[in-house]
């Protein structure tokens, strides 16, 4: 069995944790965490721990960026290019 | 324990934005994003706004709400509502329907400036809001058949009026509510005089040096009382705030501190735990930075020493406040940092601190008692809540329900708070009203929700549950019920299950104990 696509980890994290019940059609895989407000501060750290874990991963200080964190697809474009 | 007091005219607030404008018309104000705002284009919009306000007829002291987390809508707005001899609400744009229902029930809000954004949390229940008759907002908000009705924004931005007639606002007149967080579980709003804000702001202004040089990273909510103060004190001088109030990534705004060479940088205990530990802040420096401000909670002294090793050359002053003093009661100079670690300082200029026991006798030096408060800024008192009013608004003062003890040098150092609020990051939390939010599911016996000591938020927030008698309901339940009805700050990091919850022998929960069981 392949093992589970990035993205759909992401989305499913998401969901769980900061869009619970919402439809899956209110994220798309561009939207900004930071301009839907889906996300704060803490939300932030939380997703960066999750990154650690679930790809045996580190995330630098310098990391915590925008274009690094702040969509679907970014978090994807950054985990395949730590882990590659 | 007290200072001289400060000499001021007497003003209103909107003053601050008109004589910096006269002075400073062409200096940016704002700076947002890729956008900034000068010192005349603010003042222009907020007279467009104000003046339209005047045109509606809302009646001296009406309410209105803002609802926006974009500072130059938030700040014209703001301005534009005193103007025009209301009452300005800023609303927490962390919300939830249930939430901003009851703020603008109980503030009655007549007319509310808000972004698209947030429509989905003022459609389902504005038609439900009595008093609600205006609704300005730069995207359509639908309201067929209903008795508020939708205003263009930006067409009101267009018109470019100016007041010609300003209704008499007074130094006595009410310029803003802040709700917090009330003991009793739903928050209150304290409202704040003209005079009370031009009192603060003279004398922060006075005691961190500010002048029109400064340029201040504002990364606090203009809506809770340390970043209005932060806002007020800039505008007073003609300075410049560089606007990011989500603090996503801290990285973002360290190139925005360097960009823009802000003098200035206030923050909360988290905002610095965050800098300090999940940014990269040791590659930075900042050659302008001159002043550090710290307020909201007490700061750890390890955290106060990381901060004064990574910034040797900057002043930092630690603050201590309440919204009810609007904002502002002591501060520690920076020269005192490290002499008096742990210390919130003495009065600030303007206030007398006492320390009064439970009768109102001063208690005997070195002795504990609870912070008393005297000044021109101190509250009106709450809205709408005489009798909680009453109980802090007493002859002596403002009892402020912490407990200090003041050193030889007359240093004060916070010993308790008598409220189980909970400090989260930049807010303030009522457990009561968790408490309540979780008590309505139909599993649920019992709760108790207290703060967990957390290295970066100061506090989270954790809900101890007992179920009822052969129910069932796992935490994600519980979790999603509380984000249904809670604003998401409020809603727990982790839920905890009890067959029973520790007592005293009357049946009151022993909370300290629920907050040691980890």
């Amino acid at each position: 069995m392949n093992p589970p696509n990035p993205t759909t980890q992401i989305r499913s994290f998401i969901f769980e944790n900061f869009l619970f019940d919402a439809d899956e059609s209110s994220l798309g895989n561009d939207d900004s965490f930071m301009e839907q407000g889906i996300i704060d501060s803490t939300g932030v750290l939380e997703l960066v721990e999750w990154l650690e874990e679930t790809f045996s991963m580190k995330v630098q200080d310098e990391e915590l960026v925008p274009e690094n964190l702040d969509s679907v697809n970014k978090l994807t474009a950054f985990i395949s290019q730590k882990t590659s | 324990m007290s200072c001289q007091p400060i000499v001021m005219r007497q003003k209103t607030v909107p003053d601050y934005l008109f004589n910096s404008a006269e002075k400073f018309p062409g200096k940016p104000a704002i700076f947002h994003g890729n956008k900034s705002l000068t010192y005349h284009e603010l003042s222009s919009q907020a007279q467009s706004q104000a003046a339209w306000l005047i045109a509606q007829q809302l009646g001296a002291g009406f309410r209105g709400g803002i609802l926006s987390d974009d500072p130059f809508e938030y700040v014209s707005a703001y301005f534009a509502i005193q103007l025009a001899g209301g009452i300005v609400v800023g609303l927490n744009t962390q919300t939830s329907e249930r939430s901003l229902k009851a703020l603008m029930t109980d503030s009655g809000i007549s007319v509310v400036f808000t972004q698209k954004k947030f429509h989905r949390f003022l459609s389902p229940v504005a038609s439900q809001l009595q008093s609600l008759k205006l609704i300005a907002s730069d995207d359509e908000f639908p309201c067929r058949g209903t008795k508020y009705m939708w205003v263009d924004r930006q067409a009101i931005l267009r018109t470019n009026l100016q007041i010609a007639d300003f209704p008499a606002v007074q130094p006595d007149s009410i310029a803003q509510l802040i709700y917090t967080s009330g003991t009793t579980g739903s928050p209150k709003g304290v409202m704040l005089r003209h005079a009370n804000l031009v009192a603060n702001t003279s004398s922060i202004v006075s005691y961190l040096k500010l002048t029109d040089f400064d340029r201040v990273m504002a990364v606090l909510p203009f809506f809770y009382s340390y970043g209005n103060s932060v806002l007020l004190t800039h505008m007073a001088v003609g300075g410049s705030l560089v606007v990011n109030q989500n603090f996503l990534y801290p990285n973002v705004v360290l190139d925005e501190m360097l960009e823009h060479e802000v003098t200035g940088f206030s923050g909360v205990p988290s905002t610095f735990a965050l800098l300090l530990n999940r940014s990269a802040i040791h590659k930075y420096h900042f050659p302008q930075l001159r002043y550090i401000t710290q307020a909201g909670a007490a700061m750890s002294p390890k955290l106060a020493g990381q901060l004064k090793k990574v910034f040797p050359e900057v002043e930092i002053f630690i603050m201590y406040g309440q919204t009810e003093a609007s904002a502002r009661l002591s501060y520690l100079p920076p020269e005192d940092l490290e002499r008096k670690m742990g210390s919130i300082g003495k009065a600030i200029p303007g206030v007398t601190l006492k320390l009064l026991d439970r009768d109102g006798r001063p208690v005997a030096d070195g002795e504990t008692g609870e912070i008393v408060a005297v000044g021109d800024n101190i509250m009106e008192g709450y809205w709408g809540r005489k009798q909680e009013t009453d109980q802090v608004l007493r002859a002596e003062g403002l009892w402020t329900g912490d407990l200090a003890r003041s050193d030889q040098e007359g240093y004060l150092y916070i010993v308790s708070r008598k409220s189980d609020m909970i400090k989260s990051g930049s807010h303030r939390i009522a457990p009561k009203e968790i408490e309540e939010i979780i008590h309505e599911h139909e599993a649920v016996h019992e709760v108790a929700v207290v703060g967990e000591e957390d290295e970066i938020l100061g506090e989270t927030i954790k809900a101890c549950v007992v179920l009822k008698p052969g129910m069932t309901c796992p935490p994600k339940e519980l979790l999603l019920h509380c984000r249904r009805n809670l604003p998401a700050f409020k809603v727990p990091h982790q839920i905890v299950f009890f067959t029973e919850l520790p007592k005293t022998a009357t049946g009151k929960i022993i909370k300290r104990q629920l907050m040691a069981d980890g």
